[in-house]
């Protein structure tokens, strides 16, 4: 191995390191993601990255429940229960917003970063 | 030649130098403080969504023991204060509500007993704002609500039962009159039950935890240099973070009507029903207790939202360690004097 050999070694290593910290630094803290669960099960995970509105069904205790997605955000569209609390709840977007949807026992969580902890 | 070797030498420890900064800073940025592992748990009883966080050095199995026992605390409690099913062998609301044994006292679990103890003591200490014996009124509601399609007469919610507290007949030996009351512990349960999981955590050990009990919040020590941030959600409003508690150890509970209700002939009617009328109650769209009692914190955002807000602001201001917010009808905020405190 001569000089130039180590030159070259210690500038790729350089570079890589670079590289590593322009990811490490960069990468996305934020991939929204929205996880739904039937009685504690997950069934279904959605990208909320997609900003065209998009339609998914799942199977709740009581039939049929629908979300919309849009620019980030999930809400539940129709589901069947008494008080259609889930509905009437709309969208939600961040880690610390839940849908539940008890008749049905169906949850949507949302899975990105945050720094608040809880709502109420 | 021996000045170019210098140059060198001195690019190749420049380098070195950068490379340690680098690894020191990245490093730095994964500190997250005290490094608690966050675990999760999720459990459906009392019509209630939990999610209870711990966060903990220890090992895995000993917090999913922990979460093992904490069901078993949380199904025990759902079925003493059922009174919509039986239980085989358990004496629970069900059971007294509904007791047509031909026996004077009925003989109580100890923590069935302790909580209806805590709810009459609670109704004096709220000038009967808060009471356990609306059973009967809270069915009605509840089935106009589910129908969606009308509205109770007074006569039909007074003709229902009785509403009086000193129905509830308490002996000194974990026995209850056998008198047919309806006792609804809805009131109080969340926050009792989340008091006893509190405690329960903490003589384990487990002093970081964030127990959220749907509308219901309790918090430990944090698990990071910062306190816990808690958003306040503003009735009908999509917007989030308006009002963002930091606090720890303590509890936070929200009363509010913009939630579970129901219309009908363009009135709204939410699931709070004041005593005193026997209708829901209209003051404000929601109240936010914070107290360090979990049980208290309840039962106050309870009782605060059967109040007009100026007169729950003279209670609040009247008590120790307790401060509220308010969204009153126009969606405008109320704090009491020292809630900015915590935010």
């Amino acid at each position: 191995m001569n000089k130039n050999d180590i030159k070259l070694v210690i500038v790729v290593l350089f570079i890589s390191i670079l590289g590593f910290d322009f990811y490490y630094l960069n990468r996305d803290n934020n991939p929204k993601i929205a996880v739904v669960y039937y009685d504690n099960e997950q069934v279904l995970t959605i990208d909320l990255s997609i900003i065209e509105e998009r339609k998914y069904t799942v199977t709740g205790f009581n039939g049929e429940v629908t979300f919309k997605t849009l620019d980030g955000k999930i809400k539940v569209e129709s589901e069947n229960s008494p008080y259609h609390l889930c509905s009437k709840q709309g969208y939600i977007s961040e880690s610390y917003e839940t849908i539940i949807c008890l008749p049905n026992k169906i949850v949507v969580k949302i899975e990105s970063s945050s720094d608040i902890d809880a709502e109420l | 030649m021996v000045e170019y070797k210098m140059k060198k030498k001195i690019i190749l420890i420049m380098l070195f130098i950068i490379l340690g900064i680098n690894l020191i800073i990245i490093a730095f940025l994964n500190m997250g403080g005290k490094n608690l592992t966050s675990y999760s748990q999720d459990y459906t009883y009392m019509n209630t969504y939990f999610n209870i966080k711990i966060y903990s050095n220890s090992d895995a199995s000993k917090v999913e023991e922990m979460f093992t026992e904490i069901d078993q605390i949380l199904s025990e409690y759902h079925e003493l204060s059922d009174r919509y099913n039986a239980y085989n062998g358990i004496n629970n609301l069900y059971y007294i509500n509904n007791n047509t044994d031909n026996i004077e006292y009925i003989t109580l679990d100890e923590r069935l007993y302790n909580m209806i103890a805590y709810g009459i003591k609670m109704y004096d200490e709220t000038d009967g704002l808060l009471n356990i014996n609306l059973g009967h009124v809270i069915d009605i509601w509840k089935k106009y609500r589910e129908a969606g399609t009308g509205v109770p007469t007074l006569e039909e919610l007074k003709n229902s039962g009785s509403t009086d507290i000193n129905d509830i007949v308490l002996t000194d030996d974990n026995q209850i009159l056998n008198n047919h009351p309806s006792i609804d512990l809805g009131s109080l349960v969340k926050g009792y039950v989340t008091n006893i999981i509190k405690d329960f955590l903490e003589e384990n050990g487990f002093d970081s935890y964030l127990i959220n009990a749907g509308g219901h919040i309790v918090l430990g020590d944090t698990y990071h240099d910062d306190l816990y941030r808690i958003a306040i959600r503003k009735p009908n409003d999509d917007i989030v973070g308006n009002i963002v508690l930091k606090i720890s150890n303590t509890a936070v509970s929200t009363s509010g009507g913009y939630e579970r209700y129901y219309e009908y002939d363009g009135v709204t009617y939410n699931h709070i029903i004041d005593p005193n009328t026997l209708f829901p109650s209209s003051y404000m769209q929601s109240v936010s207790v914070v107290s360090k009692d979990s049980a208290l914190a309840d039962i106050l955002s309870t009782t605060l939202f059967l109040m007009p807000i100026e007169d729950g602001k003279n209670l609040v201001e009247s008590m120790d360690g307790v401060e509220a917010v308010w969204y009153d009808n126009d969606n405008e905020v109320i704090r009491s004097s020292g809630f900015s405190n915590y935010e």
